[in-house]
This record gives structure tokens, sequence and C-alpha cells, in this order.
């Protein structure tokens, strides 16, 4: 049989290391583990070479290389007659390779350490299967996710009316076309500069209000970067964050934080950009309990429905920012008489409902505003336009995702079972409703609630 | 060159190893280990492999008559890399023997750090052991760092 490098598939994806085996010119061997080969091309890898000067040296003096790939799915092991071409240090194709390794080694604790200097370039002029000792076959070939699958979704998602629907959307589409139980939607505040989660799939608790700043970790990565990123076999990765994670339902009335959700048998991990006409939008976050469980073809679908829920997010806040407001506005009606007590903090617009800790920044500074103007104005019924208008003027950054952030309040509302509900009453308007008297006080700034 | 007390402590450990050697026209060939013996004096050891995985290092020792050899410890990647000539020698008893037990420890660390046996099975095939005598002359420690590249190991006597 002969071999194409899109054979080989699961070699590429870093699970379990190469060996490069390289000559002096005076014929002395040099053999070491590679963290990563990518694959360019059907005739060309590139390896990173961020430690190993003699394999640098060598492969000057003498292009012939020889190298295993080992599937790391079966353990199959591959021979390939390799040529030295030229090295990059560089350009679209070094950013792709250095990326891949940052985002590995930062799951390990080791960014720093593995920090690429350059790749070399290979012409691949042979591929031979290795003998095994026993059965291994390749991996079979998985069948491509239901192209028909997916178009009905993207057509689904461009109906949603508004950004609650559409991440539904996704977020079911990942589960029903390409088989995934564990995923998160992600929303970019760009004036905090972090990714808050607005939509959650298969996690308890559903972690919606968690929090990851740009730059960190794979999501954060994905983000800044605006490319895919993917981790396929988690079982070495250290969780350095696990033991000073915050526990325990009242723990995020303390520290103002909601815990990330968190799957810890997790095998794989990817993170897809969400981007829309260049700017990313958010980050659709996927796990699997399966080592390498994301394939070409499932990474290509996860970017068309983000490129796709991206898209259809962004016409859904202009269509609601254009909506004309017109109902009447009526006076509260309080279905009990119960005391609300509404706490805003000033410095993170962090809001606090009868001593729980709901949510802060944009979202938080949406419900001051709302709880504000019924207590004064006597009205439970908002536009999205005057909400826009009175937090932009703030909030000169915030423009571009309104929608998620009241959606996310709404959720969060939900979810801590608040005597205060958002509720959708039509495109481009809502209503707070309260179960019982409320009183809105501005907190002070100790930091601790 | 020679190889010192903390070596030998290091070749105590559940280990891994990959194989490199260069054939008449300087292509190198690779491959992996299933196990090993230390020298009496330190300045050599035989290296055992799979002839029948690895057809292309057999060839290319009787060749060229050199050698490298990687191990590294998996749970740390603590790894070493030694260089020398090299020829091959009859396979004996013992050296089956220290394959069976090379293997034993190496399939146990792995399945330990969560690797799947299926997937380890094929890197370590006791099929036709082979092995070749190498004759230390360079000692480099190879665990991924600032310190890889450097000489290790100790001046022959």
């Amino acid at each position: 049989m002969t071999w194409r490098l899109s054979d080989l598939a699961p070699c590429f994806e870093g699970v379990i290391p190469s060996i490069i085996a390289t000559a002096a010119a005076d014929g002395m061997p040099n053999v070491s583990y590679l963290s990563h080969v990518v694959r360019v091309d059907d005739d060309h890898v590139a390896l990173s070479n961020q430690f190993f000067a003699k394999t640098a040296a060598n492969v000057r003096a003498n292009p012939q290389v020889t190298l295993i790939l080992v599937d790391g799915v079966t353990g199959a092991q591959f021979l390939l007659d390799i040529r030295f071409v030229r090295s990059v240090d560089a350009g679209p194709l070094f950013d792709r390779i250095a990326l891949q390794l940052k985002a590995s080694s930062a799951q390990v604790g080791m960014a720093e350490v593995m920090r690429l200097k350059s790749a070399d370039i290979f012409r691949v002029c042979a591929i031979e299967r290795v003998p095994s000792p026993c059965e291994t076959p390749t991996s079979a070939p998985t069948p491509a996710p239901d192209l028909c699958a997916l178009a009905n979704v993207l057509a689904a998602m461009d109906r949603q009316p508004g950004a609650e629907e559409i991440i539904e959307t996704l977020l079911q589409a990942v589960r029903s076309v390409l088989g995934y139980d564990h995923a998160l939607v992600l929303d970019h505040d760009q004036a905090r500069g972090c990714l808050t989660t607005t939509g959650s799939l298969g996690y308890a608790p559903s972690g919606l209000g968690s929090e990851i700043a740009l730059g960190d970790g794979l999501i954060g990565a994905a983000a800044i970067s605006r490319q895919t990123i993917k981790v396929s076999d988690m079982s070495r990765v250290r969780r350095l964050g696990e033991a000073i994670r915050p526990e325990g339902p009242g723990a995020e009335n303390v520290t103002r934080t909601v815990a990330f959700p968190h799957l810890p048998a997790a095998m794989s991990q990817i993170a897809v950009p969400m981007i829309a006409r260049g700017a990313v939008v958010g980050v659709l976050f996927v796990e699997s309990l399966r080592r390498l469980a994301f394939r070409e073809e499932d990474e290509a679908a996860l970017s068309i429905l983000a490129g796709q829920a991206a898209a259809a997010l962004r016409a859904s806040e202009m269509e609601e920012a254009e909506a004309e407001p017109g109902a009447p506005l009526g006076r509260p009606a309080p279905v009990s008489m119960a005391d609300v007590r509404v706490v805003h903090h000033c410095y993170d617009d962090s809001v606090f409902v009868d001593g729980v800790y709901i949510v802060k920044g944009v979202a938080g500074a949406l419900l001051r505003l709302m709880v504000d103007w019924q207590l004064t104005e006597g009205r439970r019924e908002f536009t999205n336009r005057e909400l826009r208008l009175a937090a932009g003027s703030r909030m000169p950054d915030f423009k571009d995702n309104l929608e998620t952030r009241l959606l996310l309040l709404r959720r969060r509302l939900e979810e801590k079972q608040a005597p205060l509900r958002l509720e959708r009453i039509a495109r481009g308007r809502l209503r707070l409703d309260v179960a019982g008297t409320m009183t809105l006080e501005t907190g002070g700034d100790d930091r601790t609630a | 060159m020679r190889i010192d007390e903390r070596l030998v402590a290091f070749f105590h450990r559940p280990l891994m190893s990959i194989i490199a050697a260069t054939d008449a026209c300087g292509k190198p060939a690779a491959g992996r280990g299933i196990g090993f013996h230390l020298m009496e004096d330190r300045e050599g050891m035989d290296v055992i492999f799979s002839g029948w995985q690895w057809p292309g290092l057999v060839a290319a020792i009787a060749e060229r008559g050199k050698l490298a050899v990687t191990f590294v410890s998996p749970a740390d990647y603590v790894s070493f890399q030694i260089k020398g000539s090299a020829s091959l020698r009859p396979t004996e008893a013992r050296d089956v023997a220290e394959a069976d037990r090379f293997i034993a420890a190496a399939m146990t660390e792995l399945e330990g750090l969560g690797v799947p046996r299926g997937v380890i099975m094929p890197w370590l095939c006791p099929q036709e052991p082979r092995v070749a005598r190498l004759r230390i002359s360079e000692i480099y420690v190879q665990t991924p760092g600032p310190l890889a590249g450097m000489l290790a190991g100790a001046a022959a006597g």
C-alpha cells in the first residue's frame, strides 16, 4: 500500500511523541523525540525544533532525515524518509506551529520552556509502515459530519429571533450533528478583556457567567490568535488551577466569580473562535471524554457552525438595536409583599439580590439601570435601544453585544432563582418582573460583598 | 566516556529507548530499543532491538558501525543520549530475558501514565532480538529544557 500524509492524520495530533534521526557529516547519528510534527501539505511536514542544536546542525550538514510517526489512536508506527528544505522563523506557517506548541505546552505548565524558535520544513520522499508484533489497524476512517444536517442547522440558525435561540441552536448542533455532549459558548467582552460564558451544554453547574481572560488557556488563546486550538490527550495535563478553584455554592458570593465549568475526565478539548466580519465575537469550546476526539472534519464543521453563529449574533444585535420602542409603559405590580434587596457595587458593577451574587460587568450595570428606572420612573418595560444609549454613554467600548449580556443576565437570574426575572416580550423590548417590593442600595467598595 | 553513578541510578528506572544508526549512504535508520546491559567497565553497553521490526538498523550498524541511543524516563521526560561505535554480536539467552524485563517495566510505566496497552504494544516488539555492542564516546543530557545537549557522564578512566 502506498501511504500519503493525509492517511496519517492521527499521527499529527501531538499525542505520542515522534522520533527524529539525523546524521552528522562524519556519520555519527543523533536520535531524539519531537514534540510536534505538522503536516504542511501532502508532500511536506514541518518540525518544531526548539531545543536540539545537534539535530539542527546535522540537518544542515546532511539533509537526509528519518522520522518515526505514531498513530495516537492505534499505536501504529510509520517510518518516513524526509529531506530538509528550509527553515522558517516567521510567517503564517511558523505562527501555526508556534500556536499549537504553545497551546499544548501551556496545558502542562511548560509554555516558557517550550517556546518555539524556528520550524524546519521537510519534503517527504517515502512512507513505510513499521511491522507490528500485534494487529494494529490504521485508524479506521470515521464518517465525516453529515453535511445535510449541518446545512439544516445553518438555515435554522438564520431564522432564530435572538441571541438566546442562536446560542441554543449552536449548542444543540454540537450535540446532534457532531455528537459531543459538553460545550460552551463564551461572549467576547472587549472592554474587560475577557470571555464570559453565555451558553452551556452538559455541565452541572452550568458555569454561566464564568470568565476567562484573553490569552488564558485554550479558550483565551483561541480568541486572541483567532485560530482553532485543540488538545487531543489530556491524560498528561496538570490542572494547575484545580487546587485553588472556589468550591461550594456560597463561594461566588464571596469571590464574585463564577467557577468555570469542569469535565474532570475530559481527554480532548477544542476552542474555536467565533468570527464575524473580522471581529472575534466569542469562542465555541467543546470537550470530549475520548482521546483524539476532534478530527480535521470535526474542526471544519465546528468552524462553520461558529462562524454562522457569530454572523447571526451580530445580525440579531443590529436588528434589536434598530427595533422601534412603542409599547405602553406599565407600572410595576408586585406579586408578593416580600422585600427584594438589590445591592450594586460600582467598582465592578457586581449586583447581589438578597445577598446572592448575580452578575458583574456590563450585565450588572444593565440590571442596576433597569432596577433604578423601575424604582424612580415606575416602568418595568425597557427597550434595547434605551439601554444601549444609557449604558453606552458610560461604557464607550460596549456597543456590539448588548443582547448577549442581557441573555447572560436573564439566565443568571433564573439559575440563581432570584425574585427578579427578565422577560423578552418582543424584538428589542424586555420586562423586569419583581416578586416583591424592591430596594436598591449602593454597596461599599469592600470587595467582599 | 564512562557512565557515572548518576546515570547508573537513572538506568534502574523504567525506561523507553530509541535508536539511530547511519548507513553507507549517510542516511539515518531509526528504531526502538527493547533492553540493554551496561558493561562492567561502564564504558560500553549492549543495546537490544527487534531485527524483525527494524531491519534498517541491522543493515546500518553493519555498514557504518555508528550508533546513538536515547533513553527516556516516561514519568518525567528525563533523557540521556549515548553515542559511539557499535557492532552486532550474536543474541544470547540473557538478552531475551532482559528484553522481557525491559518490555514489562516499560509497559507498566506507560499504562500507569494513561497510555492504553493496545497503543503501547506495537512499540515494544520482542521478535528476533538483535544486540549492538556500543563503545561509548559521547553522553548528552536530552531532557527537554535549557540543559538539553549538555555533556553528561564521566571521562573514561
